[in-house]
C-alpha cells in the first residue's frame, strides 16, 4: 500500500514542480523558459530562392524540419536538424510571391507580360546560371526599382500568404511548437538592405495581403501600416536585419531615406513597431566591427561586407550598419535630444533559401539551394550574386524567454525584448539589472524569481536610481551538444555631452585565469581545436557561469546601456571541417577557427531630469557657444590654423590630450623640389591632406567614429583630410565626419558631426609631460 | 547593327516574322471556319473576366474595358490554337515540364476521391501500427557532478557516490553531487524533451537504466549524472480510437503517394525504353 501511496506523491509533486519549472506543456513557468526559434527563413515560396533551385519545398515542410523530422534538400539529399526548434516563423519575401512559378508556367497570364520575360528560365543553359541571371535582374529590377505593377497580381500574392497562414496553422501546437503568420518585407533601394521580418501576434487577425516594399519601400510607411493594422486589434512587430549591408542606411542619425529630419516622433515611431533586431545571421554579424569597437578583442567575427546582388563600383559605408554604434547613438540622442530611435533588443536568425537551417558548423549544407549545395561548391568560392560562400555562416537563433510556448507568450516576450541572440549552438543567458542584487543572490535556488522581483530582465529600463551604481546578474549555461564556455562580457555604452562611448568587461570565465590588474581584461582562454583534423575537445571552459556584478565607473546622471557577451571555447569553423574533408587546406579568407557566442538584449539606463542636472559640465553646445559670440571659421581661416601645423588638442568630456597634425594640403604655389617637405604631397589632388594623430595610449577614451587612432599614433598610420564649406572632413571608411571649428575670444573650440551639436574639444598649448606621475595617487590612476 | 541585334524588341519582331512565314508556307488546310474553329464565349466566362478585373482592385470595366478583355481572351485562344496546330508545344522543356507535373497532380486528385472505409482503416491501422509509436516516457531524479568544480575527477567522483548510494532510499541523494542549474526532477518527459534539454546521448543511455535504484553514472552534455528512475513508460501505441484523425490523415499521405507510383507504373507499362547501344 505504501508504495502505490508514495508514487502518487511523486506524481503530485510531479505536476508541482513542473509548474513552478516545467519546460513542457504542463503549464505557464512564472519563472520563464528560454525557447529557441527561428525568425527568419525562405522556401520554395520566395522568389530569390525559387531561382537559385529551391523548387520543392515549402512552408509546411519547414516546420517540419524545425520540429526534427528530415527533408530534402534542394538538391535532392536528406538533411535533419541537430537539434529540434521550440518555435518558428516562415518569411517568405511578400514582394512578387509566385511570380517566378507563374511566369515559368506557359499556361498562367502572367507569362504573357512583357516584365515576366526577363525573369523565364532559358532550358538550353545550365539552371544554375540562369539562376543567379536572373536573381541579379530580381535584386536589382524588382527589388531596387519602383515596383513593376503588371507582375503584381493580387490573386497570386493573396493565394501564397492564404497558404503561408494555413502552414502555421496546421503546424502550431501550443506548449509543443509555436507557428507564427509571419513575412518578410523585403525594400532593397539601390541595393541597401532595409529588409525587415514582420511578426504577427495571431493567425485569424492577420490582413489580407501583406504591405509589401511594392507598397512602399521607406520603412516610415510600412511603420505606418503597422500602426493601423495595431489599431485595427491586429498586433504586429518588426524585426530588421542585415544592418551590415545596408551600406549604412539602417540606423541613420539625421535624416531618413526621404531626407526629413530624424526626430522624436519618428523615433517613437520606430520604436513602436521595430522591437528587436537580428544581430546575426548566415550573411554576417551586425553587432559591431573592429574598427567601430577598437578596444574589444572579439569584434572581428563573421564581418561579412557586400551589397546584395553585387552591384558594380559600390564600397560599403560601415557608419549606420551596426547596432552597438545605433545603440550608443540611441543614448547620445537621448542626452542631447530627449528621444532615443534605437532602443532595440537583440536576436539572430539564418536567411537560409534552402526552406531548412543547418545552425552547426558540423551540417552546414549551404542555404542557397544550388549555388552552394555540395562541399566543393562552396570550397571553391564560386561567387554568386556578389558572394563568396566560405564567408557564409550556419546562422543563429533567437531565443525568448517566455512562461510557456504559446503565440501569445513568445510574441509578449518578443514585445518587452526580453530575447537574446546565439551564433547557432543553443546557449542559454540570462541578464538581470537593479540596485538591490546582493552578491549572494547566486546561491539562492529561487534567485531567479529573486530577479524578476527586485530589478529587470533583458531588455528593460533600470528604475528610478535606488544606489550609487547598479548592479547585473548574469547567468549563461552552455549548449549541451556544443562547446563549453569561456568566459561572460557585459558591454556598456554610454554618452557624455553628445560623444558616446563603449567599454567590455569581463565578469566571469572559466578556469583560474588572472584578470590583467590593470586594465581587468582576462587573458584568452586556450586552444584545442586540431585544424588538421578538425576537431576539438571540452576540456577547457565552463559548463555554467554565472556572476553578480556592479558597473565600477557608473555616473548617474549619463545615459547608458549594458548587454551580456558570452563566448565559447574557440572550435572549428565549418570551413576548416569541410577543407578536411576534401583534403585541402584551410581558406584564407576566413579564420580557422572561431568561438560561437550569444548577446542578451540591453538594459537601459535613463537618468531622471534632477539627475541630468548634477552632470559636471564640461562640455559646451554649438548653441551656447554661439551664443557666447562663437563665430565658425570659414575654409581660408580653417587653412590658416591648422594646415602643415602641429596643435594640441584636448577631448572636454574625456580630459584625454593629443597632438594632431594635418600635413600639406596638395600641390603648394611653387613645385617643391625632392629635398623639399611638400615634394610627395604635391602630387595629391588641392585641398587633400593626411591627418596623423599622436600620443595616444590604449587608456585613451575613445569616442564613437574615430577608427583605431591608437594604433595609428603608435605606427604613424596617417588617414586623409579635407578642407570643405567650412568644416574639415575626415572620411572613416567612406562616411564623412565633418568638423566645425568656432572662434570664441582667444580660444577655438571644434565640433565633431556626430556629437549631436556639442562642441567638445579645445585646441590647447603643446603637452610637455605625457603621464606626470604621482606617485601618491597611484591607486587612483591604476583604477582608469 | 549588332547592338540593335541584341535589343530584345528587334529580337522579339525578327522571330515573329520567322513565325509569320512558317504560319504562311503551313496555314493549316482547315483554316475554313468550321466547327472545330468556332470560339465560344459564355454568359459565365464574362463573370470571370469581370471577377479577375475587381481583384485587381480596379473600379468595375466599362464596356470598352470589357470589350478589350475579350478581345484579349480571344487572341489568347486564337494563338494558342495556332500554336498548337503549329506544334510549337514540342519539344518544349518548359510546356513537357509543366503538362508533366500537371499529369502528377491529377493523380493527386484522383487520390483525393478516395477515402478509406473503416475497416480498412483499422485494418490498415494494425498493419502500420509502429509508425503511431510514441517514444518512451520517464519520470527521474538525479544527481549532477560539474566538471566546473571537480575537473577531470569528476567521473571518479560520481562513481564513489554510487556506491554510498547504492540500496539507499530516493532521500539519501541529499547534499550528494553538485546544484544543477535546472532541476533535479523530471516528471514524465518524453524522450524528445530530454534529448534537447541534456543532449542526445544521455536521453539514449536512459532507456536501458532500470528503475527502482540510483545507477549510473550518466554522462550527459553538461557533466556526469547519477540517476534513479521512478518509472519509464516504454514506447507505446495508442489506440485506433484515439488517434483516428491522425491515422486517417497517414493514410490519405500514403495512399497519394501510392496513387502517383501506380499511375506511373500503369503508364511506363505501355512504354518500351529504347537506350543506345542496346
Amino acid at each position: 500500500m505504501q508504495i502505490p501511496f508514495r508514487k502518487s506523491c511523486i506524481a503530485v509533486v510531479a505536476t508541482l514542480v513542473s509548474g513552478a519549472f516545467g519546460t513542457s506543456a504542463l503549464g505557464a513557468n512564472p519563472d520563464r523558459d528560454a525557447y529557441f526559434g527561428e525568425t527568419h527563413v525562405h522556401t520554395s515560396w520566395s522568389l530569390d530562392a525559387w531561382l537559385l533551385g529551391n523548387r520543392m519545398t515549402g512552408p509546411a515542410d519547414a516546420y517540419k524540419y524545425f520540429k526534427g523530422e528530415p527533408i530534402k534538400h534542394p538538391a535532392g539529399y536528406d538533411v535533419k536538424i541537430v537539434t529540434p526548434l521550440d518555435w518558428a516563423g516562415v518569411t517568405d519575401h511578400s514582394e512578387y510571391v509566385g511570380v517566378i512559378k507563374y511566369a515559368n508556367d506557359p499556361t498562367s497570364a502572367l507569362s504573357k507580360v512583357p516584365a515576366a520575360q526577363p525573369l523565364k528560365i532559358d532550358p538550353n543553359k545550365p539552371l544554375s546560371e540562369e539562376g543567379i541571371r536572373i536573381f541579379n535582374y530580381v535584386a536589382k529590377v524588382l527589388f531596387g526599382g519602383p515596383p513593376v505593377k503588371s507582375l503584381m497580381d493580387p490573386k497570386i500574392a493573396g493565394t501564397v500568404w492564404k497558404e503561408t497562414i494555413a502552414a502555421a496553422q496546421a503546424a502550431n501546437e501550443p506548449g509543443k511548437f509555436t507557428a507564427f503568420c509571419s513575412y518578410e518585407w523585403t525594400s532593397m533601394p539601390n541595393n541597401m538592405n532595409m529588409h525587415r521580418n514582420i511578426f504577427f501576434k495571431e493567425c485569424h487577425k492577420v490582413p489580407e495581403a501583406p504591405f509589401s516594399a511594392l507598397d512602399s519601400s521607406f520603412p516610415e510607411d510600412l511603420w505606418n501600416w503597422m500602426d493601423a493594422e495595431r489599431k485595427k486589434g491586429n498586433e504586429l512587430l518588426a524585426i530588421s536585419h542585415n544592418a551590415n549591408i545596408s551600406d549604412g542606411r539602417m540606423y541613420p542619425t539625421e535624416v531618413d531615406l526621404r531626407g526629413r529630419p530624424i526626430d522624436a516622433a519618428w523615433a517613437e515611431s520606430r520604436m513602436r513597431n521595430e522591437r528587436l533586431v537580428e544581430i546575426h545571421q548566415i550573411k554576417g554579424t551586425s553587432e559591431t566591427h573592429p574598427l567601430m569597437s577598437p578596444n574589444d578583442e572579439f569584434a572581428s567575427f563573421e564581418i561579412m561586407q557586400f551589397l546584395i546582388g553585387d552591384p558594380p563600383g559600390r564600397t560599403p559605408h560601415l557608419v549606420g550598419s551596426f547596432a552597438r554604434q545605433a545603440l550608443k547613438d540611441g543614448v547620445a540622442m537621448q542626452g542631447s535630444k530627449g528621444f532615443n530611435p534605437y532602443k532595440f533588443g537583440f536576436g539572430a536568425a539564418a536567411d537560409s533559401h534552402n526552406t531548412a537551417v543547418a545552425y552547426r558548423q558540423e551540417n552546414w549544407f549551404g542555404a542557397h539551394a544550388l549555388t552552394d549545395a555540395t562541399p566543393e561548391i562552396r570550397m571553391s568560392g564560386k561567387i554568386a550574386a556578389g558572394m563568396d560562400p566560405r564567408n557564409l555562416y550556419p546562422a543563429g537563433l533567437t531565443g525568448v524567454w517566455a512562461e510557456e510556448n504559446t503565440r501569445a507568450s513568445l510574441f509578449e516576450g518578443m514585445q518587452r525584448k526580453e530575447t537574446f541572440a546565439v551564433s547557432g549552438p543553443h546557449i542559454k543567458v540570462r541578464l538581470f539589472g537593479g540596485w538591490e542584487y546582493t552578491p549572494e543572490i547566486l546561491k539562492d535556488a529561487a534567485w531567479v524569481k529573486t530577479g524578476y522581483a527586485k530589478g529587470v530582465p533583458m531588455g528593460g529600463d533600470l528604475p528610478v536610481a535606488k544606489a550609487k551604481a547598479p548592479t547585473f546578474v548574469v547567468w549563461a549555461v552552455k549548449d549541451p551538444t556544443s562547446g563549453n564556455l569561456d568566459r561572460i562580457q557585459i558591454v556598456k555604452g554610454w554618452s557624455k555631452n553628445g560623444q558616446s562611448f563603449e567599454r567590455v568587461f569581463d565578469v566571469v570565465w572559466a578556469g583560474d585565469r588572472k584578470p590583467d590588474k590593470w586594465t581587468g581584461v582576462v587573458p584568452p582562454i586556450g586552444n584545442t581545436v586540431d585544424i588538421e583534423k578538425a576537431t576539438y575537445t571540452n576540456s577547457i571552459g565552463a559548463v555554467e557561469l554565472k556572476q553578480v556584478w556592479t558597473d565600477p565607473e557608473f555616473d548617474p546622471s549619463l545615459d547608458a546601456f549594458y548587454y551580456a557577451r558570452v563566448l565559447e571555447i574557440p572550435t572549428p569553423r565549418w570551413t576548416t571541417i569541410q577543407a578536411k574533408q576534401l583534403g585541402i587546406a584551410p581558406p584564407d579568407v576566413v579564420p580557422p577557427t572561431i568561438q560561437e557566442r550569444a548577446w542578451s538584449s540591453p538594459i537601459w539606463y535613463t537618468p531622471t531630469a534632477e539627475a541630468r542636472k548634477t552632470a559636471k559640465p564640461n562640455g559646451m553646445t554649438v548653441s551656447d557657444l554661439k551664443k557666447q559670440g562663437g563665430v565658425a571659421l570659414n575654409d581660408a581661416q580653417l587653412r590658416a590654423l591648422i594646415v602643415g601645423k602641429s596643435t594640441w588638442l584636448q577631448n572636454n568630456v574625456t580630459g584625454d590630450k593629443y597632438e594632431v597634425i594635418y600635413g600639406d594640403s596638395g600641390p603648394g604655389t611653387k613645385v617643391a623640389t625632392p629635398s623639399e617637405p611638400g615634394f610627395n604631397t604635391q602630387k595629391f589632388a588641392p585641398n587633400q591632406g593626411q591627418i596623423w594623430l599622436r600620443f595616444l595610449g590604449r587608456n585613451t577614451m575613445l569616442p564613437s567614429l574615430v577608427g583605431n587612432p591608437v594604433e595609428a599614433s603608435k605606427l604613424g598610420v596617417t588617414s586623409a583630410y579635407f578642407i570643405n564649406n567650412g568644416k574639415i572632413v575626415n572620411p572613416m571608411s567612406g562616411s564623412p565626419i565633418e568638423i566645425t571649428v568656432y572662434k570664441v575670444g582667444d580660444k577655438y573650440l571644434a565640433a565633431r558631426g556626430n556629437e549631436f551639436g556639442y562642441a567638445n574639444y579645445e585646441i590647447i598649448p603643446a603637452v610637455a609631460e605625457l603621464n606626470p606621475l604621482n606617485l601618491g595617487g597611484a591607486k587612483k590612476a591604476a583604477v582608469k | 547593327m549588332r547592338h540593335l541585334i541584341r535589343e530584345p524588341l528587334v529580337q522579339f519582331l525578327l522571330v515573329g516574322l520567322v513565325l509569320f512565314g512558317a504560319w504562311q508556307l503551313a496555314k493549316p488546310a482547315h483554316a475554313a471556319r468550321d466547327a472545330s474553329n468556332r470560339i465560344v464565349i459564355t454568359e459565365d466566362d464574362l463573370k470571370q473576366m469581370a471577377v479577375g478585373w475587381a481583384a485587381q482592385g480596379l473600379p468595375p470595366p466599362s464596356p470598352q474595358q470589357m470589350k478589350e478583355l475579350i478581345d484579349a481572351r480571344v487572341r489568347e485562344e486564337v494563338l494558342y490554337r495556332e500554336a498548337l496546330a503549329l506544334g510549337l508545344d514540342k519539344d518544349d522543356a518548359i510546356v513537357r515540364r509543366q503538362l508533366a507535373r500537371k499529369m502528377e497532380f491529377v493523380a493527386e486528385d484522383l487520390s483525393k476521391l478516395e477515402e478509406p472505409k473503416p475497416e480498412e482503416l483499422r485494418a490498415w491501422y494494425e498493419k502500420s501500427r509502429a509508425r503511431f509509436a510514441l517514444p518512451p516516457r520517464v519520470t527521474f531524479r538525479h544527481v549532477y557532478f560539474s566538471p566546473d568544480r571537480r575537473g577531470a575527477n569528476t567521473r571518479t567522483d560520481a562513481v564513489a557516490a554510487l556506491t554510498q548510494l547504492s540500496g539507499k532510499p530516493i532521500d539519501a541523494s541529499v547534499g550528494v553531487g553538485d546544484t544543477f542549474m535546472f532541476q533535479s526532477f523530471y516528471g514524465d518527459r518524453s524522450m524528445e524533451v530530454l534529448a534537447k534539454e541534456f543532449g542526445p546521448a544521455f536521453a539514449r543511455a536512459l532507456v536501458d537504466v532500470a528503475p527502482g535504484a540510483w545507477a549510473g553514472p550518466v554522462e550527459s552534455g553538461y557533466g556526469w549524472h547519477l540517476v534513479f528512475i521512478d518509472s519509464m513508460t516504454p514506447q507505446q501505441i495508442p489506440e485506433f480510437d484515439a488517434i483516428e484523425q491522425e491515422v486517417r490523415n497517414a493514410w490519405v499521405e500514403e495512399h497519394r503517394e501510392k496513387t502517383r507510383a501506380s499511375m506511373y507504373e500503369s503508364m511506363r507499362a505501355r512504354y518500351e525504353v529504347v537506350l543506345p547501344g542496346s
